[in-house]
């Protein structure tokens, strides 16, 4: 029987983290590989969002920290912002990461790169810019884009996405944000340390709610009190309309209906996986949710995998990378892996940081797993008091054993201190183990210690 | 796509022929005859065909290429809001004729 002959070993759809890792190591591997990309090559997170929204955060909290100098006997009074020059920073930013916009990145790693939209003819086939591309396998990479959620008269107005935000020429004078989620509480705090006036609506009862009580609550008292943030929660945008130049936002809390003007409206309402691609021709199962696939990340056409964003699960760019990393040894190898999320951090990049790891106390709520847990307010550790800052907690969770299942950090570099407790829930540590291990006075890290030895009892 | 919107090229099932032109008219038609095959009086299913094919062509805005099948799921999925027997029709009706 005659073998199928394609155009290419691989073809990866989506040139963003789920897909770059898996199209250079195939390439290398010396696997004939083209990747396709809809957008901007490198994907949302070098070009729009991780790498400038940190850019963007880390002004802000430069700016913020030199105006709250004068605690510290520093002169601040005549401290400003060009904020023309903030966005050169975060393009400089941008820049300097080398994956966005990289077209030639993967040209000179023999990858061919292909601009245009990728749709399925057939499970071996795909047609790019009316040019039909065959493959012996294939990566679906597509990411996931901002959902523009059914409100009335939101389609009549000019509003902002997390992404387009980034581009506007300065802060708006007041903002509304619909989603108080890890984007829109980045968001909020960034704004508001320009100056800008922020509302956040959430349906939910408080900020972040998929992280445990404490958390949103934390951020939402740093938010009003330090940055004059109105919180609404409990409450849902029913209608938006023009109101001049700006807009006038119908939210329903708790029965009442009441108006908010503002400049600009910013939608944070959450994200869909991009799908649309003509799955259907290439009989792979998918939901709204997202793609549908085995532990290998092989979707129901055995040839064709998915990661990333698509497949609707998390939207960590490091769990991305680890799928492609897998997708490339599963394609590449004869025994298969499958990704292993067990240590997976979590990080939000607010001032304070926020970062979780492992199971949250709600999660094993939900499972029904019996825990202790500890938490550990900042303003009992030395650095607190060298630092002036009190906001936030080490909460640790162990299993009945004592063997730390997971932990929430709310601290000043909580994104760095994080992995401390992800080594411990990945190789099934102590809290004793954790307590016993020395850590350095006047360190942040010393308040893990403190409730690991709170924990150990 | 013609009549003034971008091109698209529909692959054909079974790829015997080169790929065709996108026809709005032979959209519009196909919609018609499932409408009334589902006991549509004739203006409702000319007035249901407009909105669907309109629909359908907000879709292939970005597309340069489709195949039929696409053309039916996506057409059949408009009209399921306006008419769901003719949906079903119109989406089935080569395992049905």
């Amino acid at each position: 029987m005659p073998k199928h002959s394609f155009d290419y070993d691989l073809i990866v759809i989506g040139s963003g983290a789920a897909g770059s890792a898996a199209a250079t190591i195939a390439a290398r591997a010396g696997k004939k590989v083209a990747i396709i990309e809809e957008d901007t090559f490198g994907g949302d997170s070098p070009n729009w969002g991780n790498i400038p929204t940190k850019a963007l955060l880390h002004a802000a909290r430069v700016y913020d920290e030199a105006r709250h100098g004068s605690r510290f006997g520093l002169r601040t009074a005549t401290l400003g912002y060009n904020y023309p020059s903030i966005r050169t920073w975060k393009e400089l930013a941008v820049k300097r990461t080398g994956a966005a916009n990289n077209r030639r990145f993967y040209e000179n790693n023999g990858v061919s790169a292909f601009h245009g939209k990728a749709h399925f003819l057939t499970p071996h086939e795909i047609t790019v810019n009316r040019r039909h591309l065959s493959a012996a396998y294939f990566l679906v990479a597509t990411g996931s884009s901002w959902i523009a959620p059914n409100i009335q008269g939101l389609s009549d107005v000019t509003y902002f996405t997390p992404r387009t935000i980034l581009e506007t020429m300065r802060p708006p004078k007041s903002l509304l944000i619909i989603g108080g989620g890890q984007y829109g509480v980045e968001i909020a705090q960034l704004m508001a340390t320009f100056g800008t006036k922020v509302y956040i609506a959430e349906q939910a009862g408080r900020l972040l709610p998929h992280q445990d009580a404490e958390v949103g609550e934390t951020i939402e008292r740093v938010l009003t009190e330090q940055k004059g943030v109105t919180v609404l929660t409990h409450s849902r945008v029913l209608s938006v309309a023009k109101d001049g130049l700006g807009k006038k936002i119908l939210v329903s809390r708790g029965g009442t209906e009441k108006f908010i003007r503002t400049d600009e409206i910013l939608v944070a309402a959450g994200r869909q996986p991009n799908v649309d691609l003509g799955l259907e021709n290439a009989s792979v199962t998918y939901t709204a949710k997202g793609i549908e696939v085995n532990d290998w990340l092989q979707t129901s056409t055995k040839h064709i995998y998915a990661a990333g964003d698509v497949l609707g699960r998390d939207n960590h760019t490091h769990s991305a990378l680890l799928e492609s990393k897998v997708v490339a040894h599963n394609i590449l190898e004869r025994t298969n892996i499958s990704p292993d999320y067990t240590a997976t951090p979590g990080v939000i990049f607010t001032t304070p940081e926020i970062a979780t790891v492992g199971l949250t106390e709600d999660d094993c709520r939900r499972r029904d797993i019996s825990i202790n847990k500890a938490l550990v307010p900042l303003s009992i550790i030395a650095r607190s008091n060298t630092a002036d800052f009190r906001d936030g907690f080490v909460k640790l969770i162990s299993d009945k054993k004592g063997v730390i299942i997971g932990g929430t950090i709310v601290a000043p570099h909580a994104g760095e201190l994080i992995h401390e407790i992800g080594l411990a829930v990945k190789y099934s540590l102590t809290a004793t183990q954790l307590a016993d291990t020395p850590h350095a006075f006047l360190s942040w890290a010393e308040a893990i210690r403190v409730a690991a030895q709170k924990l150990a009892g | 796509m013609t009549e003034g919107g971008p091109v698209t090229h529909v692959v054909k099932n079974g790829r015997h022929n080169r790929p065709e032109l996108f026809s709005r008219e032979k959209l519009h038609k196909s919609i018609v005859a499932a409408c009334l095959s589902s006991g549509a009086p004739a203006g409702n299913a000319e007035s249901t065909a407009r909105r669907v094919s309109d629909e359908v062509l907000v879709w292939l805005e970005s597309r340069p290429e489709v195949t039929s099948n696409d053309l039916r799921r996506v057409a059949a999925k408009a009209l399921r809001t306006y008419h769901p027997d003719a949906s079903y029709l119109y989406e089935h009706h080569r395992s049905i004729m």
